[in-house]
């Protein structure tokens, strides 16, 4: 479904990602682990297009783009289209209502029938328990349901691959359970997904496979059984245990 | 010194029979004066957004005229510019056959300048996540700009355009000056028949004021509207 080759990325004299390969299969749920300012989030941001690598190759589903630092411009869409992306910060339209942000893409960008959106957009919205509130603005939800909300916006598009990047990181203790609950779901229904998170019992419950990432590599992967509770790099250890003290 | 309460000519200050007189004129005159303001308005809201769209743009050949017309703009009084393009253009051929499409001309390329500043202001107030969520729906960078920002940084910028859109009203008393008969030319012309004219530029400024009430009036409106979104707690 997923494959990277090579991925090297760097914001002006930084190097973010040195070279990162790895690949995601249909339906296989990876979690993405590491020390803050390890990349993760730039990782993610590349598979969506909104950072553009300066060289390797990126291949969904299909669709291939290799990068060169020569090129500017690239096909950007066609990674797009198979990628959903959930933020840290939501980023709902705040001047749209629940209902008009799950619609507005498929509607503007798909140029789909509204009726059969709306539809769609409520079975969405009644699947992550928010049916109820498809009129409200996102001002009126609290951050649990916001993300909830933002969950299903991507959804709306259908897209291959769920990207989520810390998608509990700014969210209320309490409110936590509420979205990973969501994406536990979804991981049921077998859709390829790759979280970035710092929630280990949630990791170890959903992913299939875990990805430990530090200075812009990826220093251990496998089962998360394997990497969250014996892991073999130091670095692992060192990180894991960093979050049981605190 | 104030002599007196009793001692104070009223009538010089303002004659209100001789106001009332001249209203039809002074009316006139008025009708003018909106269709320029109101045209002006238009335009250079339009042509604001045009540089400010390109004044963002992280190409030179975009950002640079943009920053120099900006510059420029708000760096000449108004009143010169108008002059200047009513009567400097014929020289190098250019001539306004009607000096209210002058008037319109110059006050929409001068105030264009403000409500650029504004407009860009206000996009780069919406936060960059709203552009990232937006494109990661894949929206384009017009749709995004459309649906997305402008409906939000409206909100933001709506105090600071009806600021300018009453300037604008105000600025249109500057085309008095190429011969525009608008609301104080007209006040102007009955002063100089009638040598009251204290009389007669009250009168203009309290027509003016009016108009602003009403344009006051439909900005709260617009602001109600375009924040009916935001949840106050
Ligand atoms: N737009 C940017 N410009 C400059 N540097 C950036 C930019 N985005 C990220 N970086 C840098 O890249 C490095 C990796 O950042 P990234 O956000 O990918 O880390 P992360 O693993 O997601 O961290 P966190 O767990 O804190 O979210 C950091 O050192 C960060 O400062
Ligand atoms: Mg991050």
């Amino acid at each position: 479904m997923i494959k990277l080759e090579a991925i090297e990325k760097s914001f002006a004299d930084t190097t973010v990602l040195t070279g990162i390969d790895f690949e995601v299969d249909k339906g296989e749920v990876v979690c993405l682990i590491g020390p803050s300012g390890s990349g993760k989030t730039t990782l993610l941001r590349c598979l969506n297009g909104l950072e553009i690598p300066e060289s390797g190759r990126i291949t969904i589903n299909g669709d291939s783009i290799a990068f060169s630092h020569k090129q500017k411009k690239y096909p950007i869409n066609n990674l797009r289209r198979h990628t959903g992306m959930v933020f840290q910060g939501f980023h709902l339209f705040p001047h749209k209502t629940v209902l008009e942000n799950l619609i507005e893409a498929p509607l503007i960008v798909k140029k789909q029938k509204r009726a059969p959106l709306v539809k769609q957009a409520e079975e969405l919205l009644n699947k992550v328990g928010l049916l109820e509130h498809r009129n409200k603005y996102p001002d009126q939800l609290s951050g649990g349901q916001m993300q909830r909300a933002a969950i299903a916006r991507a959804l709306m598009m259908e897209p291959d691959v769920m990207l989520f990047d810390e998608p509990t990181s700014a969210l209320d203790p309490q409110l936590v359970r509420e979205v990973l609950k969501v994406i536990e779901t979804l991981a049921k229904e077998g859709q390829t997904m790759v979280i970035v998170t710092h929630e280990m019992h949630f990791a170890k419950k959903v992913a299939d496979r875990v990805l430990f990432m530090d200075h812009g590599v990826i220093i251990e992967e496998g089962p998360a059984e394997n990497i969250l509770v014996n892991p073999e790099k130091e670095a692992t250890q060192d990180f894991l245990q960093l979050l049981v003290d605190e | 010194m104030i002599e007196g309460f009793d001692n104070i000519q009223w009538h010089y200050l303002f004659n209100p029979e001789l106001a009332y007189d001249s209203l039809p004129l002074l009316l006139e005159g008025l009708q003018i004066t909106i269709i320029i303001a109101f045209s002006s308005m238009f335009f250079s809201l339009i042509l604001g957004l045009v540089v400010a769209i390109m004044r963002m743009s992280r190409f030179k050949i975009f950002d640079l005229p943009a920053r120099l017309y900006i510059s420029f703009m708000r760096g000449t009084p108004l009143l010169v510019f108008i002059f200047i393009l009513y009567y400097g253009l014929p020289v190098i051929g250019i001539q306004f056959t009607n000096p209210i499409v002058a008037g319109i001309v110059g006050m929409s390329l001068n105030f264009a300048a403000y409500n650029a500043e504004v407009i860009r202001s206000a996009i780069s107030s919406v936060s960059r996540g709203q552009w990232e969520a937006a494109q990661s729906l894949q929206m384009s960078y017009i749709q995004i700009l459309r649906r997305i920002i402008l409906p939000q940084a409206t909100r933001i910028a709506l105090p600071p355009i009806f600021n300018i859109f009453m300037d604008i009203v105000k600025g249109t008393s500057l085309a008095s000056v190429i011969t525009v008969h608008e609301l104080l030319y007209s006040a102007r012309i009955v002063a100089g028949r009638t040598y009251e004219s204290m009389t007669m530029y009250v009168a203009a400024a309290l027509i003016y004021w009016a108009v602003c009430i009403i344009i006051g009036f439909f900005q709260q409106r617009l602001e109600k509207r375009y924040s009916r979104y935001l949840y106050t707690r």
